[in-house]
């Protein structure tokens, strides 16, 4: 059972990050659910079909999302907020829809026979997942990513080609999705495609909403406490998911910033700023 | 760098329209190497569009864009920046939840050619003293830890222009720097921009004020409804007939 935990609250961390990388450029992805379960069936494929070792199909299965993910965001990423927002929605239904079409994966039946996935893998994957951001919030790209986000007009200004930035973005963030989607799949053994609809890549934005895209310790706090809520109401019984609901409800009116709404500044470690609750504007 | 002429920016008849309104109507400049040059006229001259076209905000609809002998007309203006061709904005565009600090960090060149190098990024010490350095100059030291939205109007203003400044360019925009300011920040502001000048090539000053253009421009172009109608030293420029008609005229229309 712990194992479970484990492994599900793991792999929805690296989920969460993936938006998370994505939204530090300021684009917001609903496509990462569609991003997950080409990383779960490429791996899959590669392991069951070709008897590639696990730690290899990941990575391979990771670049191939990646790849799918900058074609896909190129024309994407021209719109932008609630277009791009709709485009992104439309990357993840058609996902779905292209791989139960597909017999070679098994269609709507599924597909199966991927197993290896151990909770040392997945905490691995977390770990270094987790180093690589940490690498970034300390560096002059953090900074660079923040300027896009903030304002691309003013980026552009100074030099930073906005289009580049959230497309390199784009692609980090499928190539994570699918790395996690790979795990996850041989974690199951058997996966279909109706468990990677609409409602994952919904569930993955609010792991990382819920938790705050500030920094990137929000993320996973919230992909964790939203994995864990439903086990912790299991006594409910039938009234789980309206609790579940509540919860979400309740967490996003006390705190509709995320759990760690700060910013951590670049430049010192130890002053962290309240970015999104600023209230400093002045009129101009 | 690279060795420019003469003129390190010359434009050659630009038009811009916005549907059939036309903003820019053929206008010509040079800007000359180590000059400040002023861009002045009545509200609505055009002067600020002139500015977005050349850097790469709108794209425009004839003419040509020469930088150092370069063809940039139709450059993106990330590129223009990358390539030494900085700018303030009209209505300040800082990137206000990030501290004042790293709003001048940002703009180092090294890291925004290279974004993702700048992950592995090295002498990050000795940027950051470069940035503290423009901050100095620019007084804005003891904000560094701010947030660039808590600035004062004056600050933010000193700001942008310190932040234009970090990635080194040559030529420098400066849209309406002292609009909003007392008579008190304009005079400092003018000071800040003439010991800025040997850190460029050149800078064009975008300006109502005309006692600060006075004093600080070497040449001024004179706009009115999209056309250049003089050009010439500050003294010279300012007593033509047709310049005072063009600020007196209009200013009476616009009440």
């Amino acid at each position: 059972m712990i194992q479970d935990y484990v492994v599900f609250v793991g792999v929805n961390i690296v989920l969460a990050w993936s938006v998370y990388v994505i939204l530090l450029a300021g684009s917001l992805s609903f496509a990462n659910g569609g991003f997950m379960a080409i990383g779960a069936y490429v791996s899959g494929v590669l392991t069951v079909k070709f008897g590639v070792p696990l730690v290899v199909a990941a990575p391979i299965a990771g670049i191939a999302a990646g790849v799918i993910g900058v074609l896909v965001g190129f024309p994407a990423l021209r719109t932008r907020g609630i277009y791009l927002m709709l485009v992104t929605v439309g990357v993840a239904v058609s996902v779905k829809a292209v791989i139960e079409s597909i017999d070679y994966v098994g269609g709507i039946q599924g597909f199966g026979g991927m197993v290896g996935t151990t909770p040392w893998h997945v905490l691995g994957l977390v770990a270094l997942v987790g180093c690589g951001l940490t690498l970034l919030s300390k560096s002059p790209l953090q900074r660079i990513l923040d300027a896009v986000r903030e304002d691309e007009l003013s980026a552009a200004s100074l030099g930073i080609n906005p289009v580049y930035v959230k497309l390199t973005c784009f692609g980090a963030g499928a190539f994570l999705a699918a790395v996690a989607g790979s795990f996850y799949a041989h974690y199951l053994i058997h996966i279909s495609p109706d468990q990677f609809g609409i409602v994952l890549s919904v569930f993955i934005v609010l792991y990382a909403v819920l938790g705050g895209t500030n920094n990137m310790w929000g993320p996973p706090i919230g992909a964790a406490i939203m994995t864990l809520i439903p086990e912790f109401v299991r006594g409910l019984e039938a009234w789980r998911p309206t609790a579940f609901g509540l919860v979400i409800l309740v967490l996003l009116l006390i705190r509709p910033n995320g759990l760690l709404a700060f910013r951590i500044a670049t430049t010192r470690t130890k002053v962290a700023l309240t970015a999104l609750d600023f209230t400093g504007a002045r009129s101009d | 760098m690279d060795v420019c002429p003469q003129s390190i920016l010359s434009v050659d008849g630009l038009c811009k329209s916005f549907r059939g309104l036309t903003a820019i109507d053929s206008v010509s400049l040079e800007v000359r190497r180590g000059e400040i040059l002023g861009l002045m006229g009545p509200n609505g001259a055009g002067k600020s569009v002139f500015v977005n076209v050349i850097t790469g905000l709108y794209p425009a609809d004839y003419g040509a864009v020469r930088f150092c002998g370069r063809d940039v007309t139709h450059l993106p203006s990330f590129a223009l920046a990358r390539l030494g061709i900085a700018r303030t904005f009209q209505n300040i565009r800082l990137l206000r939840r990030m501290t004042v600090l790293e709003n001048v960090l940002v703009a180092i060149k090294d890291h925004v050619n290279r974004p993702l190098g700048s992950l592995f990024a090295r002498n990050r010490v000795g940027f950051v003293s470069a940035a503290m350095a423009l901050l100095e100059h620019f007084y804005l030291v003891d904000k560094r830890d701010w947030l660039a939205g808590s600035l004062s109007y004056g600050e933010a203003r000193r700001l942008e222009i310190a932040r234009a400044l970090a990635g080194k360019p040559s030529l420098l925009f400066l849209d309406e720097p002292a609009a909003g300011m007392n008579e008190r920040e304009t005079e400092e502001l003018g000071d800040t921009i003439r010991a800025s000048r040997k850190l460029l090539e050149a800078i064009v000053i975008i300006e109502h004020d005309v006692t600060m253009m006075r004093g600080l421009a070497d040449r001024l172009v004179i706009m009115d409804a999209g056309r250049k109608i003089a050009e010439g030293r500050p003294n010279d420029v300012l007593a033509q007939p047709n310049v005072i008609e063009a600020y007196l005229g209009t200013d009476g229309a616009d009440e």
